[in-house]
């Protein structure tokens, strides 16, 4: 039982030594990794624990982005308060959004959740008297208290993605989590026991939107501005990477998969131009040899990183 | 808004909406008979036009250069795709489906990547045959007289397949695929073998559909990325695997598109992305295609 929360304080450790060893431009991608590992963590609510593939999840990271963004730019509306208000903005978006989403599973669940993400890109894209359009937002920095240097906000990411890491793993382990495992192994006997599962299903695709919006909020004051790009299903597709790479059926996996595509993309791009050429041959090979991604094969051979619970594939039906 | 200009809004719908049934025909072949959802189709639509451009300059100053082109760069696209199949495909078809469209969708990556490497990162440009540089008048709507060309060559496709599934020994099989794998193996038709070829034939539509569209204007870097998603919708609005809904489709999303544009041009996008969200949500399975067996 002890073992289950050895992996995690390793790893908070390791985050709050690192940036104090490592050069600037590391530091920037530390924050990078953890802003990303949140998003990848609320996107695997939805595929890890709930079975369901979105394609989609990158609209509630924009809108979550745009929303403190927006609120910064035009309202001067201080960051602490910026950020429970794009969790609630995401929310909202994926609660008339999500609604329709659960309706449907597999392919239809993730080409529906692609469709919407899309919807959310060009109306920001197009929107240029309030979203400023392809141009983006510019000018948005991190509150006075943290100054400009890289490590004050590397703290402040931190601390908001450890919190927000937390409440998710409350979620997972709560009751609720555990229904949405059972909807994700069979859905049928889920709701023969009395379980609306749509309705379930739709809770947990809100909970995930407003983490995702967390996470984007996270990243205008990191970034100083925010794209129209953020929301595209370009961008949906990394927390997807990411997760597969870290391994789904691991709380942790979707932020270990973050910080190992995040470096390995850092590390690329700092001498070829080509990196969704590699990124895709790393992938590719990830999902033919170990498709469980680097946890789950971990997973066998140190205990310490396996989880309590029995972690199998989700059955088809 | 005089008749003759919504004629002209029309003519131009029709056109895009060829050049999405052309793509989405072969998207919608693939998933039908292989449940692939190919991310990496419209990279290899894109692949096809550099095809063309490549062969075009090779033959340049030959009269038929520029019309040969656009089949050759059909079959070059074909070739890729083969190799993709035999190689890569083959292994994911009992995969789950999230490690199907990752699959494709790296290979969308490595393609689109492959052609910044091949042909560079400036824009191409195939110079037209004296004979379609001006444009033609129907009914006084002026007309790119290439479109014309364009819309035949999107009809002459349709009609193909359309007889290639109706009357031959290869499109029964390919449409009893469609309806039940299991049941065609075990007729003793070799599943793999099937799988091969339409994998083939449907990149070969993507890459004559590339060769069609490289004349349209110039050939850039980053136009798959566009044109994957609105086949998609293509495809969904009119059902996987059948392709009268993909005809229909891709007219609706072409005409839709292109007079949306005309009266309010920031949403025509947006448009597109509720009606094939509202199919999804009445109609899963797409206007004429039939409820999904799992």
């Amino acid at each position: 039982m002890k073992n289950k929360y050895l992996f995690p304080l390793i790893l908070f450790l390791l985050a709050v030594v690192l940036p104090f060893i490592v050069p600037e431009f590391w530091v920037h991608v530390l924050t990078e990794i953890l802003i990303m590992g949140l998003f990848a963590a609320s996107f695997n609510m939805i595929f890890g624990y709930m079975g369901q593939l979105t394609f989609g999840h990158a609209a509630y990271y924009g809108v979550g982005a745009y929303t403190t963004g927006l609120l910064m730019v035009k309202a001067n509306v201080p960051l602490l308060l910026c950020l429970p208000l794009s969790m609630l903005s995401a929310g909202l978006c994926a609660a008339v959004l999500g609604y329709f989403c659960v309706k449907l599973r597999g392919i239809y669940f993730a080409i529906l959740t692609m469709a919407f993400g899309q919807l959310v890109y060009y109306i920001i894209f197009q929107w240029y008297s309030f979203t400023g359009g392809d141009n983006g937002l510019q000018g948005i920095v991190p509150p006075d208290f943290l100054g400009r240097a890289a490590n004050p906000y590397y703290f402040f990411t931190l601390i908001v993605v450890a919190i927000g890491m937390i409440a998710l793993w409350i979620i997972s382990a709560s009751p609720f989590g555990y229904t949405m495992r059972a909807i994700r192994d069979n859905a049928e006997r889920t709701e023969f026991i009395g379980i609306n599962v749509q309705r379930y299903m739709h809770l947990n695709f809100i909970i995930a939107a407003m983490f995702a919006g967390l996470a984007g909020a996270l990243w205008g004051p990191f970034n100083r501005s925010v794209a129209p790009d953020l929301c595209s299903w370009q961008h949906s597709g990394m927390p997807v990477f990411m997760t597969v790479m870290g391994g789904p059926f691991n709380f942790l996996g979707p932020l270990i998969g973050s910080a190992i595509y995040t470096m390995l993309m850092a590390f690329v791009t700092s001498f070829t131009e080509y990196w969704p050429m590699v990124s895709g041959i790393v992938i590719i090979l990830v999902v033919l040899i170990m498709p469980g991604g680097l946890l789950g094969l971990l997973g066998d051979k140190l205990p310490f990183l396996r989880q309590n619970e029995h972690s199998t594939k989700e059955t088809n039906g | 808004m005089d008749i003759t200009s919504l004629f002209t809004q029309f003519l131009s719908g029709l056109t895009y909406g060829t050049i999405l049934f052309l793509v989405a025909a072969g998207l919608s072949l693939i998933f039908g008979v292989m449940n692939i959802l190919n991310f990496a189709h419209a990279a290899l639509w894109l692949m096809g036009a550099y095809f063309s451009y490549t062969f075009w300059s090779w033959m340049q100053g030959n009269s038929f250069a520029f019309w040969l082109s656009i089949p050759l760069a059909g079959l070059a696209a074909a070739a890729v795709g083969w190799v993709m199949e035999v190689v890569l495909i083959k292994r994911i078809y009992k995969r789950e489906l999230y490690e199907q469209l990752l699959i494709t969708y790296c290979i969308a990556l490595i393609i689109s990547d492959t052609i910044k490497l091949t042909w560079g990162v400036t824009n191409k440009l195939i110079v037209r045959p004296e004979m379609i540089r001006k444009p033609v008048f129907i009914f006084g709507a002026p007309l790119d007289s290439y479109f014309i060309f364009v819309i035949l060559a999107g009809a002459a496709v349709a009609i193909g397949l359309w007889w290639f599934l109706k009357y031959t020994r290869y499109g029964h099989i390919v449409k009893a695929a469609v309806y039940s794998r299991e049941m065609v193996g075990a007729l003793g038709i070799p599943i793999p073998r099937i799988d091969t070829w339409v994998f083939t034939l449907g990149i070969f539509l993507a890459g004559f559909a590339g060769g069609i569209q490289a004349p349209i204007g110039s050939i850039t870097l980053g136009m798959d990325t566009a044109i994957i998603i609105q086949a998609f919708c293509v495809v969904v609005i009119g059902g996987f695997g059948s392709l009268l809904g993909t005809l229909v489709g891709s007219l609706i999303v072409g005409e839709v598109f292109s007079f949306t544009i005309l009266f309010w041009p920031e949403g025509a996008m947006v448009l597109i992305f509720v009606i094939t969200a509202a199919i999804l949500i009445v109609r899963p399975w797409g206007l004429f295609g039939t409820p999904m067996r799992t």
